[in-house]
């Protein structure tokens, strides 16, 4: 399963550019997608989750144009929406049998199998005959994360799913879209970089609807090696110093003291030490790159 | 003080850029505008034309009306002010904040109520902009008078909004709960409802704590200007003082009450405010935390292989699924209970008096019971597609679903079919549960006769279908508006303006959205010819709306984008799928529209009942001048008719024999078609043809309708000269027309009348008689009866100026196998000389024999059960006959004792009966009303039959009507009065008093007394609704309140003054005295007036009662009697000395209700009992003369007195007749 968009653009009725001219060819596994708020993830998730036309532009699954065979990309499809609602006084077991026979498990033991598999998964097995409205918000992402999985889904669209995790859910979500497995495609946005560099072989950065950067987080970390250099200054006049004369990716609050990073060749001055460099650096570098521009 | 001021004007500001404010206004404004602007709008303007459509009266009952709709905008206005800070959760910011309590309920409260009597006041500038309409109607509309329009609106209005809006104000406060807010506003609606009709059905006529008690105003405003007359209700406003001084007070009270408890309950503090929430937070938190507790692996486990099945089966399991899902969702929540609880409260409060109707108790028959309790429950059929249909179509998009639920594998079409689905179970429960009740009601009213079928038949076929065109009709709006509410409007908005338009003259089933054509079931025939008009009306909306189901499949929301460009282009992705069904129900539209138009609109005439008027106006403008034209007039009839009932058709032929009773040369004939001249009907199709004489002659001109034909003798009828005159006749019902199908052709139960035969000269019976018709077709005032001198008028009969009396004879025949392939009978006065049967139908000559009777005739057949009994007459034996239903046997004996009961006083008092039958049968209730031929009574079902008379104060309907009737034998069959004012009063009142002794001879005096106190509550509102103007009892036009109530209770209380006999005597005297006058071959004479009736009554009467002939009979005259104090003291014999000081005035009216005082020298009852109130035992009555206004008496009686008073029994009219009696204070 390959996943392959080109040149998608998208104009909002109230002038929004949300996508501009994309392109993104997304392979049969884990890919992440960053971005800051506003990017455009959202409505590239929802343009592949057949919630929306682009103006222009195609995308196709392995030989299937999803938009125009949206019927037959919507029986494969795991979506979990980054904001999404649940009808007041319905149960979670309810909900996610609906919603399996919706994914055509008609087979009911099969259904009562996965469904409790995934209420299992997701840690809701004991709030699993509660009205969803009663949830936590960490128990709603839950919810929605395993009605993405119902139906061993072929293309999975998860945006922002950590958003609200504690650690633990977190990490045991993770596990499992993990293991989920091959022949799946995977689209993960966030903006926890940290989720990525944990999860996906591939990832992009994509800022004001264009794409940024596309390539592996290895590939990533491996250019900047030994191009970051890091400081901790104590006043905001020799930030705001910093600031104009380096190319400063971030800044970090330390014990009350800032740690600027800045990305060089070569140290750029007295004070500086090199730092392993993360895909944190890389993110704010090339969102730093494109505003420049 | 600056913090109130706050929020004061916060909530002024926000209400001023809300919406809903203006539109409130607007529709208030639209309203009154309307009531003033359009005659045809509003119950002032449409109920009687002489009330002044800005007077204070029209303006007050507007205002009432519009606060009781106000209810639910009080409501939501002053409920959400309060809410707004819980449900937009400022509350965390506000509170932690010090803001005083009184600044912030009372700012909140007080912008609310400014807020609320601004939209109100659309009512003030709408009616005072509707008064400058060109287009209205200006001899209703006075000078415009601030204080008509700011003390009603002050009073009722502002008052209301005081004290519901601080009731509101205080639960929306105390419960802070959204739906009850909402539901609080229409409960309070619902449950007034429930209340006044339960306190009308009580039929009581107390309206002193009733009319206190009442939150909203019909019932003082009834107590109030119950017997107001039209003057009254020109001039007067409600005065501050009695029940409406009273009533605000009590209700301002409350409004006060409730303020208080808001500022003393209302907690200031987030804590006790977010109370209840927060423990059902903490039971949460401590479950959760319980299943956190086992430790579980981080390590995912593979989730198990599924099989995906697409395909039917699939779309099958989705849309069930779907749509439990949906319905689910409606019954977990407490609005649709509260729908469902309410709906079933006013089911169960309708049934309950389902057989109450008007004055009587009948058994609540299922036809009934289903208009009780669908009644009631329509209405919320009808919130329920408006509310739910919004709330099905925008579930997704509401609770954010849609982002997981849009990208479901699915169609469009499983989706939108499972919400339709879940909205028509939703209403099934509802139509379900309001059955329930009914059948519920039945076995609590004793009635077990369960009819299971047409309550399936009612509201599975002929309601469901129309609830579902509005279903269909509300998820389309909602599918295609940008917002809910906007959607509400627009629903209710075609709701609403359907019945406007019609009332406008758009009556044409075809384009009024939704509407279906009108049914009435009859336990004779069924559902009957109503069946096809509305398979028809019904499939053509159905599949209208389908097409428009369609149409909302292909626009339903998808996906994030909601505009129009992205929505047009899904739909027409999906267009290829639904065009099939699309063109099917299209063709099912115009296919069902095309058979509905060619049966209504080319296979009958459609014409308006506007059109209808116009014509009856044409008629009217064309031929009047020909009414005063001398015509041979009818001495004998004969006629064939071949009545089909299964066709609802008859054809026949007549004969007239008409002889010149005037001295001179008659040399022309005119004859008239009523139903060719729209009168009664509206497909003018005229039932007479073929009109030949027994003379050469030639027809000098006819109108293109055939309304009125000049036929002239080529040599002219010479006084006294006969001539015979034959024709045919015929009424063909052809396919179905669009509502007004004619009441006289049922499949079983065809009854019409000699309407359908020639009328000689002009028929002022097709003459318009409502004031405002006749203004709106510019005809002057309605020519009423001439004077009792007139020349012509005094030698015409009062019911048929075309004949004086005739001999009748008829072949009538009818179907051996109607629709039902059973035989009918058919029946025409009479008596049967022979029957047999021929090709398939049953043929009857029926003759009349040498007795004379009025040109008076009908023809009836239907499926018939016949009880008969012989009654010893005085000239021989009388036959008593019932026809009737076999279902309708309950009130066939009741009817048959009546008939031997009166046939026994009539005789006794009056004169022997002149038939040798009487013959009382059942026509279907499509027509409310009894008639006496010449021994033979047609009785509708719906006024007789189902009687239900079980307790002693019962009044017993069928009886009443059936004396009444049988004595119309004497009072219209026998005496016949002249074509002038006040003869009418000489057949009804005569026959109302004669079924009153009958009645009293069974049933008591008590009982009587009751009856006479609901006779004289009918005249005194009778009057006060007049549209023309009163006349005296002997001058009586006319005015139906005087002939029956006036003349009951005048004549019952002469008997009471001269005695009984005394009365009949005087009766009798004139009966044998007039009766007949006219009934020879002789040229016309005069008939008897009111005048030899007076003279009659007066040779009764002692000099010194005369005065009450005078008063009662020949004027309009009202008592004010009234007991002032009553106290006892015992007497050194054991008994008791009551002093009574009463209090007498008398006053005369004119036809308008202008009142001038007389002078009093009367004889009055003074009256003294022991016992309760309205239960009391007589202890001592007399007549006293009474000549002062206020008198005292001095009684000694020999029991401990309780009350007394002046007239106790309400003999003489009095508007106020409760303030008669007084209790008798101790010592």
């Amino acid at each position: 399963m390959a996943l392959t968009i080109t040149g998608l653009s998208k104009t909002y009725p109230n002038g929004v550019k949300a996508l501009k001219n994309l392109s993104l060819t997304i392979g049969n596994n884990m890919f992440g997608l960053l971005g800051p708020n506003g990017a455009g993830k959202s409505s590239l998730m929802r343009t592949v989750a057949t919630l929306q036309d682009p103006d222009t532009g195609t995308i196709f699954l392995d030989g299937l144009d999803v938009l125009k065979e949206k019927d037959a990309v919507r029986k494969v499809l795991g979506y979990l929406p980054q904001e999404f609602g649940v009808y007041p006084k319905m149960s979670a077991l309810d909900m996610l049998q609906h919603l399996a026979i919706m994914k055509g498990i008609t087979n009911k033991t099969e259904r009562n199998q996965m469904v409790d598999a995934l209420l299992n998964q997701t840690n809701l097995w004991a709030a699993r005959k509660k009205a969803l409205s009663t949830y936590s918000g960490g128990m709603k992402q839950r919810f929605g994360i395993a009605q993405a999985l119902l139906a061993n889904p072929k293309l999975i669209i998860v945006d922002e799913p950590t958003a609200g995790l504690d650690p633990a859910e977190r990490n045991r979500f993770l596990n499992l879209l993990s293991s989920i497995g091959s022949n799946v495609t995977v689209i993960l946005s966030t903006h926890i970089v940290e989720d990525v560099r944990e999860l996906c072989p591939r990832m992009a950065i994509i800022a004001n609807g264009e794409l940024l950067l596309e390539g592996s987080p290895a590939d990533s970390l491996q250019e900047l090696k030994g191009k970051i250099w890091s400081k901790v200054v104590s006043t905001d006049d020799e930030l705001r110093a910093l600031e104009a004369s380096l190319n400063v990716i971030s800044t970090h609050l330390v014990g009350g003291l800032h740690e600027v990073r800045i990305y060089a060749d070569a140290s750029p001055g007295e004070g500086f030490t090199p730092v392993d460099s993360g895909l944190e650096d890389v993110y704010f570098l090339n969102l730093a790159k494109q505003s420049k521009n | 003080m600056t913090q109130f001021w706050e929020f004061f004007t916060f909530e002024l500001k926000f209400r001023a850029k809300s919406v809903s404010t203006y539109v409130y206004f607007l529709l208030w404004f639209a309203f009154e505008f309307l009531c003033i602007a359009s005659e045809s709008f509003g119950p002032i303007g449409n109920a009687n034309g002489k009330i002044l459509l800005n007077g204070p009266y029209a303006n007050t009952y507007n205002y009432i009306g519009a606060s009781f709709f106000g209810v639910i905008v009080i409501a939501a206005i002053f409920g959400t002010s309060i809410l707004r800070d819980f449900q937009r959760d400022t509350i965390q910011i506000l509170f932690t904040k010090p803001i005083s309590k009184f600044a912030y309920l009372g700012g909140r409260w007080a912008g609310s109520f400014v807020a609320t009597v601004f939209a109100f006041s659309g009512m003030l500038f709408g009616g005072f902009i509707g008064t400058f309409a060109p287009w209205a109607d200006h001899a209703r509309i006075a000078p415009n008078h601030l204080l008509w329009y700011l003390q009603p609106f002050f009073s009722v209005a502002v008052v209301q909004i005081f004290f519901l809006g601080s009731l509101f104000f205080l639960v929306a406060a105390l419960s802070r709960k959204i739906f009850i807010v909402y539901l609080q506003g229409a409960a309070i609606f619902m449950l007034y409802i429930i209340g006044v009709n339960a306190f009308s059905a009580t039929r009581s006529l107390e309206h002193f704590w009733s009319a206190i008690l009442d939150p909203i105003g019909f019932l003082y405003n009834d107590a109030i200007t119950r017997y107001w007359t039209v003057i009254e209700k020109n001039t007067l406003l409600y005065s501050w003082s009695g029940v409406f001084l009273y009533n605000r007070l009590l209700w301002s009270s409350i409004g006060l009450l409730a303020l208080l408890a808001v500022w003393k309950f209302f907690p200031m503090s987030v804590e006790s405010l977010t109370a209840k929430s927060s423990s059902k937070r903490a039971n949460l938190q401590r479950e959760q935390e319980e299943t956190v507790k086992p430790r579980r692996s981080l390590v995912a486990i593979p989730l198990p292989r599924v099989n995906q099945i697409f395909g039917p089966g699939t779309s099958f399991a989705q849309f069930v699924s779907l749509t439990r899902i949906r319905i689910s969702n409606i019954v977990h929540e407490v609005p649709f209970w509260g729908i469902l609880f309410l709906m079933a409260a006013i089911s169960l409060n309708n049934g309950h008096f389902a057989g109450r109707r008007g004055g009587e108790n009948v058994w609540p028959v299922t036809y009934l019971m289903l208009q009780s309790v669908e009644g009631g429950a329509s209405l919320f059929f009808y919130i329920v597609a408006t509310l739910y249909g919004a709330e099905l179509i925008w579930r997704e998009r509401d609770t954010h679903f849609a982002g997981i639920h849009d990208a479901l594998p699915m169609r469009e079409t499983t989706d939108w079919l499972s919400k339709l689905t879940a909205l028509c179970f939703v209403e099934l429960v509802l139509l379900t549960v309001a059955g329930l009740c009914g059948v519920i009601m039945q076995i609590v009213a004793g009635y077990y006769h369960y009819e299971l079928l047409q309550y399936a038949k009612e509201l599975y076929l002929v309601t469901f279908p129309q609830v579902l065109i509005y279903v269909l009709l509300a998820l389309f709006i909602q599918t295609v508006v940008s917002n809910k509410f906007i959607g509400h409007g627009l629903v209710i908005l075609v709701f609403v303006v359907t019945p406007i338009l019609q009332s406008f003259g758009w009556e044409n089933t075809l384009y009024l959205i939704g509407n279906t054509t009108s049914v009435t079931y009859s336990d004779m025939n069924g559902y009957g010819h109503f069946v096809q008009a509305l398979i028809w009306s019904t499939s053509y909306w159905l599949g209208f709306m389908c097409v428009l189901g369609v149409i909302s499949i292909a626009l339903a929301r998808r996906g994030a984008e909601e505009g129009w460009a992205s929505r047009f282009k899904l739909a027409r992705q999906r267009a290829p799928r639904l065009l099939p069904a699309g063109i099917f129900f299209l063709l099912v539209t115009l296919g069902s529209g095309g058979w509905f138009f060619y049966n209504a609109h080319i296979l009958n005439q459609f014409i308006s009942a506007k059109q209808g008027r116009v014509l009856q106006a044409d008629y009217e403008r064309a031929y009047k001048k020909y009414e005063r034209q001398p015509m041979p007039k009818i001495i004998a009839v004969d006629a064939n008719i071949d009545i089909f009932p299964e066709r609802r058709s008859f054809t026949g032929t007549g004969h007239y024999l008409l002889q010149n009773k005037t001295s001179a040369q008659i040399s022309q004939i005119h004859i008239s078609d009523a139903h060719a001249a729209a009168f009664g009907s509206i497909d003018l199709q005229p039932s007479i043809s073929n009109v030949h004489f027994d003379r050469p002659f030639h027809i000098i001109s006819t109108s293109p309708g055939g309304q009125y034909t000049i036929y002239q003798f080529e040599t002219p009828l010479a006084p006294g000269e006969k001539l015979d005159m034959t024709f045919s006749l015929a009424h063909i019902s052809r396919g179905f027309k669009d509502g007004h199908e004619r009441a006289e052709f049922a499949y079983s139960g065809t009854f019409f009348d000699s309407g359908y035969f020639p009328t000689i000269g002009y028929d002022s019976g097709v003459e318009l008689d409502d004031p405002r018709r006749r203004h709106e077709e510019k005809l002057g005032e309605l020519e009423l009866l001439p004077h009792r001198d007139d020349a012509l008028g005094s030698v015409t009969n009062l019911f048929t100026k075309q004949s004086d009396w005739i001999t009748f004879h008829t072949t009538v025949s009818t179907s051996d196998s109607d629709n039902e392939g059973k035989p009918q009978i058919a029946i025409s006065p009479g008596y049967l000389q022979a029957d047999w049967h021929k090709d398939g139908r049953h043929y009857f000559t029926y003759d009349m024999g040498e007795v004379k009777t009025a040109d008076f005739f009908s023809f009836i057949s239907a499926r018939y059960d016949v009880k008969r009994v012989a009654y010893a007459g005085a000239a021989g034996p009388i036959n008593i006959e019932v026809y009737h239903i076999p279902a309708h046997n309950f009130d066939v004996d009741d009817m048959i004792e009546a008939t031997k009961a009166g046939l026994n006083y009539y005789e006794k008092n009056y004169s022997s009966f002149q038939f040798k039958q009487y013959r009382i049968l059942e026509f279907p209730r499509y027509r409310t009303f009894a008639q006496s031929f010449p021994n033979t009574v047609p009785f509708s079902e719906a006024i007789g039959f189902i009687d239900r008379t079980e307790k002693p104060d019962d009044i017993d309907f069928a009886y009443f009507v059936t004396c009444h009737e049988l004595a119309h034998q004497w009072w219209g069959h026998q005496i016949i009065g002249s074509q002038t004012e006040g003869s009418n009063m000489m057949s009804e009142s005569l026959a109302e008093y004669s079924a009153l002794r009958v009645m009293e001879k069974k049933y008591g005096t008590e009982n009587m007394r009751k009856f006479l106190a609901h006779e004289l509550d009918g005249y005194l509102r009778g009057r006060s609704g007049e549209i023309r103007h009163e006349n005296p009892l002997v001058l009586v036009q006319n005015e139906q309140y005087v002939w029956y109530q006036k003349g009951s209770v005048a004549l019952y209380a002469l008997s009471d003054y001269i005695g009984e006999d005394k009365l009949n005597a005087a009766l009798r005297n004139f009966l044998m005295q007039y009766r007949y006058a006219n009934a020879t071959d002789a040229q016309s004479g005069p008939y008897p007036d009111t005048r030899q009736f007076v003279a009659a009554l007066r040779a009764a009467t002692p000099p010194e009662l005369q005065y009450y002939i005078t008063d009662a009979f020949e004027n309009i005259v009202l008592y004010d009697n009234k007991a002032i104090t009553a106290s006892y003291i015992e007497t050194a014999d054991k008994k008791y000395k009551v002093t009574l000081t009463v209090q007498a005035k008398k006053v005369k009216a004119d036809g308008n209700g202008a009142e001038t005082p007389m002078s009093l020298n009367d004889y009055i009852d003074i009256g003294v009992f022991s016992g309760k109130k309205n239960h009391e035992k007589q202890l001592y009555l007399k007549k006293e003369k009474l000549s002062q206004e206020k008198q005292t008496f001095e009684i000694v009686v020999d029991e401990l007195p309780t009350r007394a008073g002046i007239d106790p029994y309400n003999k003489l009219i009095d508007r106020v007749s409760d303030d008669n009696e007084i209790d008798v204070s101790k010592p």
